[in-house]
């Protein structure tokens, strides 16, 4: 962009220096970029910065699947090491409890900052740039810096031991809920043979946290957001558990590691085994699921408990610093969660796409498909209204529920021809 | 040893928790012990290598009736019910019920427990599986038959006239 360009309105003054000139000189409002997007030097570079942050995240990830690697052989150096058995086994489950919550940590610093960048192109802004320099990575970073540094405010009519309570019963099962998650084909933190169901149990206590959080306020906004809260997640676990059995039934476990394994291979050479392409019955269970799993982390169009248009912010009013952060770092929790069970369940989980891929690790596949997935989720919440509280129990129980009973049936006579050999099998 | 310890912790909060619900004079507090109690059972489940029941016993007990109780007393809830207590004075009656269904208890377990922890760790889900919609297909499929005339039961005296 040349001088003459230069737009009239006044550019924004940054107190910051590059190369003894201020920044204000040589850039512009970010806006601009956006003038004509598919000018072909713009849509070059654009696409060079995405093959670039491809590349770098395939880098980072190959470092972080490589050291999961020598799990394996830091357990062994432990058991060499002389300590008693108890001792090596309480080490190795804190390595491995710190891996699962540092996930859970980062996710919720790029989930944020890339949820902005969503919302923001979805309404056409530009969302964060400054901070960091590259397109405001660094702005969750800060974020959480303020969140840290900002004041703990209990009201004068909250019940004190539980309004500091709150954030942590619903912050702690979601961590154990990761237990059994798979992060590639045999690589999660626990073996469990009830895996799928452990997932869901922890997964279902968090509530608890959130009617607490809107019960010990003492501010009736507050309140009506923890009771929605509870009645909703209480009736969409339903058709969430029931929109699995299908899967269940297919994999024959309620083992993770099974279920993933269970969709290895490809139909004629080329279609793979995921049981999203099992006819009808995939398609329909990977529906339900998906939208039982958006409603119970409580995100538009499902996000009744918080409506901010009807009770303020709901249950976390009255919650701010670290605390209120705690509550987003729940459901950004519950998206990577609800992400990777979507990998696991209906995508296929490590397997390759295609055939001719299959040298890929797995854990780029599983990583990649629930970031696809979580997306998805990041896209419904900026592009879909909020349904009434009526509609949501009605769609739940006279639609989601019902049909999701029917596809079990499907997924029986489904079973039964292919073990007749009708099918595709 | 560890399992031990970790057998009679959970125990401990299953107890703690039970004795919270009855002591406690704020009702959303003791709804909310109950939670406790029964996640402390779960945990009881856990140690002793019973996968499945324990994890359907957090799912439906503490995700389920716990959060119904806890709903329930919040929306039914009076102010009195923050600061009344909930016991009375017939502290040697209760006592003696406790003894005798405690003793009673006691001999039952002693007749089928050997002790906690010598269970090995095996995957039975699978087996559990077979035994309900096998052997036991039959009294599963009454429980089944009793729950939906519970709820049907429900959906009758709770429905409107119109």
């Amino acid at each position: 962009m040349s001088a003459a360009e230069k737009p009239a309105y006044p550019q924004p003054v940054l107190n910051r220096k590059a190369g003894g000139r201020l920044l204000t000189d040589t850039r512009y409002w970010p806006t601009e970029l956006w003038k004509s997007p598919w000018s072909l030097p713009r849509y070059r570079a654009g696409a060079l910065w995405l093959a670039g942050i491809i590349i770098g995240l395939l880098a980072i990830g190959a470092g972080v699947g490589e050291l999961a690697r020598w799990g394996e052989k830091l357990l062994a150096l432990l058991n060499r090491s002389g300590l008693p058995p108890a001792a090596v086994a309480w080490a190795w489950v804190l390595i491995k409890l710190g891996c699962v919550i540092g996930v859970i940590v980062a996710n919720g610093l790029w989930a944020v900052w890339w949820e902005r960048k969503i919302s923001a192109h979805i309404q056409s802004r530009v969302g964060p740039m400054y901070a960091g320099g590259f397109h405001g990575w660094a702005q969750t970073l800060l974020d959480t810096v303020k969140l840290l540094l900002k004041e703990d405010v209990t009201p004068a009519a909250a019940d004190q031991v539980m309004h500091t309570l709150a954030p942590v019963v619903a912050i702690a099962p979601c961590v154990m809920a990761f237990a059994p998650v798979l992060f590639g084909t045999e690589l999660a933190a626990a073996k469990l043979d009830v895996g799928v169901l452990y997932i869901f149990a922890f997964a279902g206590i968090s509530v608890i946290g959130v009617v607490m959080a809107g019960w010990a306020s003492g501010n009736k906004y507050s309140l009506l957001g923890g009771l929605r809260a509870a009645a909703q997640i209480v009736s969409y676990e339903l058709p969430r558990g029931f929109s699995v059995v299908p899967v269940l039934m297919f994999a024959g476990s309620l083992d993770l590691a099974v279920i993933d394994a269970a969709q290895a291979g490809y139909w004629f050479g080329f279609l793979p085994r995921w049981f999203v392409f099992y006819p009808v019955v995939g398609q329909l269970a990977f529906l339900f699921f998906l939208i039982a799993s958006v409603a119970e982390t409580n995100r538009t169009p499902f996000d009744i408990p918080e409506a901010e248009s009807e009770l303020v912010a709901g249950f976390h009013t009255e919650f701010s610093g670290m605390k209120w952060s705690l509550f987003f770092l729940m459901e950004y929790g519950y998206v990577l969660l609800s992400s990777f069970l979507l990998a696991v369940f209906f995508l296929g989980g490590g397997a390759a796409p295609l055939p001719w891929l299959v040298g890929i690790p797995s854990w780029i596949w599983m990583t990649g498909k629930a970031m696809l997935m979580m997306f998805v989720f990041l896209w419904f919440r900026w592009t879909f209204p909020r349904l009434r509280v009526d509609q949501l129990m009605d769609f739940n129980w006279k639609f989601l529920l019902p049909w999701s009973f029917a596809n079990i049936a499907f997924a029986g006579i489904l079973l039964f021809l292919m073990q007749r050999g009708w099918g595709l099998r | 040893m560890l399992e031990t310890i970790a057998f009679y912790s959970m125990a401990a909060v299953a107890v703690a928790g039970a004795l919270l619900v009855v002591t406690l004079r704020n009702t959303v507090h003791s709804a909310l012990a109950l939670g406790l109690s029964l996640a402390g059972v779960a945990g009881v489940f856990a140690c002793l290598s019973a996968d499945f029941l324990f994890a359907a016993q957090l799912l439906i007990y503490v995700g389920g009736i716990a959060i119904l109780i806890v709903f329930v007393v919040m929306l039914l809830g009076r102010t009195t019910d923050l600061h009344n207590r909930q016991v009375n004075e017939l502290w040697g009656a209760a006592l003696l019920v406790c003894a005798i269904t405690g003793a009673g208890l006691w001999r039952l377990t002693s007749f089928f427990g050997a002790g906690t922890g010598d269970t090995p760790h095996a995957a039975q889900t699978r087996a559990i599986g077979l035994l309900m919609l096998g052997e036991y297909a039959v009294p599963f499929e009454l429980i089944s038959l009793v729950l939906l005339a519970a709820l049907l039961g429900a959906v009758f005296f709770s429905r409107k006239e119109i």
